[in-house]
């Protein structure tokens, strides 16, 4: 083993060292909470994303509802005349 | 953390990572995160405080680099590789605030290095025991410029893969061989430096 190969073999042995256990600590909360707030936010988002079905139908009852009301009073105007 | 030990928790990651980790850290998945921020927590903090040399700027990027990694988690593909990406992140913290303080790589090397010094906890025993060549190589690491620096960290302390370290530096990869070359070239030197006598300095 010549004196690079030492070299890498010995940067690739160094020791990891951590930051503060208060600091580490701290760390992991915040992004608990932040990923927790992404959650919140999701779940808030969610409800307006699964009300399509329920406005579409409300949608067509209008329409039809609209229709048949046109249809009735056109035809009942025919009968007056 | 013992380098076997840090292979180990990687090996771990990679097969966790296989079942769909990435795609868990996507939804919000806070056992995810923890099992990402355990496994990457010290070997960032490693490779920040060897790179900004001093132990409480390696704490705030290390805290801004895991919120900027909560914050983009929705955002990352499903074949991200976590490491490169953490590392990127933490590169690009370290490079801002260098830019922020208008600090040029001349500037840094002018202040006062709290690393490499005796970790916080660690005992006389303890630090007696890291050997005359670790403490050799964390000095001539400390020495050399900002790229050289970051590429060997990369590459031989933080065992990304080269195509890995490559697009964290921005690089293509005959730079990054280029580049990896003459970085150990030059820790080579600062290595002789410090194994020759005083005397021999001196003259």
């Amino acid at each position: 083993m010549n004196f690079r190969d030492e070299l890498v073999t010995g940067l690739a042995g160094l020791r990891t060292c951590d930051a503060d256990p208060q600091r580490v600590e701290r760390i992991r909360v915040r992004c608990l909470a932040a990923l927790e707030a992404q959650r919140r936010r999701e779940r808030s988002r969610r409800p307006r994303l699964a009300d399509w079905p329920r406005r579409l139908e409300l949608s067509a009852v209008l329409g039809l509802s609209a229709l048949y009301l046109a249809v009735a009073i056109t035809s009942s105007l025919a009968l007056l005349r | 953390m013992s380098r076997s030990r840090r292979s180990r928790v990687v090996t771990v990651m990679e097969r966790e990572i296989k079942l769909g980790l990435v795609a868990r850290i996507k939804t919000g998945d806070s056992a995810a995160f923890e099992i990402v921020y355990e496994a990457f927590r010290a070997c960032l903090f490693s490779f920040l405080v060897r790179l900004s040399r001093r132990r409480d700027v390696a704490e705030d990027l290390l805290e801004e680099t895991w919120l900027r990694f909560v914050a983009r988690a929705r955002d990352l593909s499903a074949d991200t590789c976590l490491a490169a990406w953490l590392y990127t992140v933490a590169r690009n913290q370290h490079a801002s605030w260098c830019r922020n303080r208008a600090l040029h790589e001349e500037r840094i090397s002018d202040l006062t290095p709290s690393w490499p010094a005796l970790a916080p906890g660690e005992t006389p025993f303890e630090a007696a025991s890291r050997t005359e060549t670790e403490r050799r190589l964390e000095r001539a690491l400390a020495c050399l410029t900002l790229r050289d620096r970051e590429v060997l960290l990369l590459v031989a302390v933080e065992d990304l893969t080269p195509s890995e370290a490559a697009s964290s530096l921005g690089l293509t990869p005959e730079a990054l061989r280029k580049r990896l070359q003459r970085a150990r070239e030059r820790l080579a030197i600062e290595m002789a430096e410090e194994e020759a006598p005083p005397q021999a300095k001196a003259g």
